[in-house]
């Protein structure tokens, strides 16, 4: 697996480089662009193109090899398994909240986070949006985020807070592994966190099916793109529908096309979400918005709610996870381990 | 269709003064622009008094704190407080002579009575012409609306099907509210009636949302009128409190058994329910001639 870039039928000089530059696997040139290869490599693009047309046959060859793969493109269960313990996960800054989710925020899944309004729902929005572009060698993944607001509540100011936040704790995290290795620099400053936020501000449900229609072509010029987050879902399909049959047709063409999204481009699909009541049973219950077939609509669900004094999170629907809670905190920081356990230190 | 750059937008957001600097500093600078702000209170709190002001302090350069524009307030509730907007508008003109030496105050400030949800409704289209073709001396940059749950509580019954409609046009209304704050840069503020806690604590009136666990006022336990849909609506959510309070003591007047020496005073409060961009917080304000004022802790 590890050195595949061997069988490429290129010079060695630009297999040197390739490897020098970290691409020794096919994988990792198959979603990289011909001028980013060209800018981490110093080479022409044209060479770039060149080195990722041998790469593609490559990749092609291999594939014809495996007779297990009765469709193109089909994968056993074993490669998924193997691809997803390489995957990387989106750590939401609460230990605890990670614990439980298997270690973050996952890629390629389509999360849904629902609450009641001040339970922190934008805030998670926001700190994903920050935490995803934490650099591969402070353990996050270094990619960029697409911010997709409905309800006008990103709030530049607190973004640039929580950016702030994440550049001292890597900074902490540094002098914590100094000893060990230099190789750990942090390079971002929290205006460049704003940078890597790509946001749109979108006034109506059109717009919102127009913006994510638009997204794979976006993020097909901007391959580093890790995340989206839609905040939130639903505000625009509260309004305006009177045929309720319809909303449910379009909310869930957007719920596949954004599942195909995260399955495609690798990266993890934040929709945030409303709650709203509803009524059965002779009585009005608390539950998130959007109805019943929209609950099938997401891979993972994590309700958020209020114990008491204290802000909890609940995976109500997973393929994966089991069925948890975990305490969290909103502090100036951000999304942090509740406050009641934070003489708790994680340091791993 | 491209992103916007979040580096080329303002930092912090552009904020309208609440006209004291220990308001200013609750909500870190102001209301905030491009966001909806909702203020919660039982009446007599001093919710159409914060209003009042903001309108008037909208006028201010941007170095004052101000958003040198005119304001629309649409008011529901009648009548329009014009003598109590006269005497704040006296005292806020002679603190900036300089700026209202040729102009009165009030000449910036638009009034428009509403009479129903659809009426607001139709009112914010016509706003949107408005704000695109300005016609007064300063774009409008403000809109107040007081109150939306005057609205709301009397033309709907509490059936699954007149609630449906009812939060249809919540959503309506705060979807256009939005769009048009985000268009055009406004600051929006909505004020919101409180109903009277019943139940359990457990039961969906008692839902909590945001930073306070419930909502006291006056000694009674409240909560926002309208329900969680209009909660959904709304990006801040700022409530204010009264409560009567015994001050005898402080003044040095002792209770010498009886009533007769015990001293009472409103004491107000402005808290922080939830807000995208505010820590939960609160500070105590005051309510005098010259408007309304934060006290320092």
């Amino acid at each position: 697996m590890d050195m595949e870039v061997w069988r490429l039928r290129i010079s060695a000089t630009q297999r040197g480089k390739l490897i020098s530059a970290g691409y020794t696997s096919l994988s990792s040139l198959s979603s990289v662009s011909p001028s980013d290869l060209a800018r981490d490599l110093q080479i022409s693009e044209n060479d770039a193109s060149e080195i990722l047309k041998a790469a593609s046959h490559c990749g092609r060859l291999d594939n014809s090899d495996q007779s297990h793969a009765i469709v193109t493109g089909a994968q056993t269960a074993w490669d998924m398994l193997h691809e997803e313990d390489l995957s990387r996960r989106i750590t939401t800054s609460c230990a605890d909240l990670d614990n439980i989710l298997g270690g973050g925020i996952n890629c390629k899944e389509v999360t849904e986070i629902g609450g009641v309004p001040g339970i922190g729902k934008t805030q998670f929005g926001i700190q994903l949006a920050v935490n995803v572009q934490i650099p591969v060698d402070f353990g996050g993944l270094g990619g960029k985020a697409i911010y997709i607001d409905t309800e006008g509540s990103f709030m530049v100011e607190r973004a640039l807070q929580i950016a702030e936040s994440c550049v001292e704790d890597m900074l902490e995290y540094q002098e914590f592994v100094r000893k060990k290795f230099q190789a750990c620099q942090v390079q971002m400053q929290p205006k460049d966190f704003l940078k890597n936020i790509f946001y749109f501000r979108v006034c109506s449900y059109t717009e919102q099916i127009a913006v994510i229609n638009y997204l794979e072509k976006f993020i097909s010029e901007h391959k580093d793109v890790k995340v989206v987050i839609v905040d939130s879902v639903t505000f625009h399909f509260r309004q305006d529908f009177d045929d309720m049959a319809l909303r449910t047709r379009l909310l869930s063409g957007l719920a596949l096309k954004l599942m195909k999204l995260a399955k495609n481009c690798s990266l993890a699909v934040v929709l945030l979400n409303q709650v709203t009541t509803k009524y059965s049973d002779g009585s009005f219950h608390l539950t998130l918005a959007l109805g019943d077939s929209w609950s099938h609509a997401c891979t993972n669900r994590v309700i958020l709610y209020w114990n008491g004094n204290e802000r909890y999170a609940y995976i109500d629907k997973s393929p994966s996870l089991r069925s948890a809670s975990a305490p969290y905190s909103v502090t100036g920081k951000g999304i942090r381990g509740s406050a009641s356990n934070s003489k708790r230190i994680k340091m791993t | 269709m491209n992103p916007e750059s979040l580096l080329r937008s303002p930092l912090p957001t552009p904020k309208l003064t609440a006209g004291c600097p220990v308001l200013d500093r609750l909500l870190g600078g102001g209301v905030p622009c491009s966001s909806v702000t909702e203020l919660v209170s039982e009446s007599s709190c001093g919710k159409t008094q914060l209003c009042l002001q903001l309108l008037l302090s909208a006028q201010l350069p941007s170095s004052l704190g101000g958003l040198s524009a005119s304001s629309l307030y649409l008011h529901s509730e009648l009548p329009f407080p014009l003598r109590r907007l006269r005497q704040l508008s006296h005292s806020f003109q002679s603190s900036h002579p300089q700026i209202f030496s040729s102009h009165n105050p009030c000449d910036g400030i638009l009034v428009q009575p509403i009479n129903s949800a659809d009426h607001l409704f139709d009112v914010l289209l016509k706003t949107d012409f408005a704000l695109a073709n300005p016609k007064t001396r300063f774009p409008i940059k403000l809109i107040v609306i007081d109150s939306i749950a005057a609205l709301f509580r009397s033309e709907f019954d509490n059936n699954p099907s007149d609630l449906k409609r009812r939060s249809d046009l919540f959503f309506r209304i705060s979807g256009k509210l939005k769009a048009l704050a985000y268009r055009f840069g406004l600051a929006v503020v909505v004020t919101n009636q409180v109903v009277d806690f019943v139940g359990t604590g457990d039961g969906l009136n008692g839902a909590r949302i945001g930073n306070l666990g419930c909502l006291y006022s006056s000694g009674r336990r409240v909560c926002p009128a309208l329900g969680i849909s209009w909660a959904n609506c709304v990006n801040s959510r700022l409530f204010l409190s009264r409560s009567e309070e015994i001050v005898g003591k402080e003044n040095g007047l002792v209770d010498v058994g009886g009533d007769n020496f015990v001293q009472r005073r409103t004491k107000r409060q402005l808290h922080v329910v939830f807000a995208p961009h505010l820590p939960e917080s609160s500070c105590e304000f005051v309510i005098v001639r010259e408007g309304v004022f934060g006290v320092e802790k």
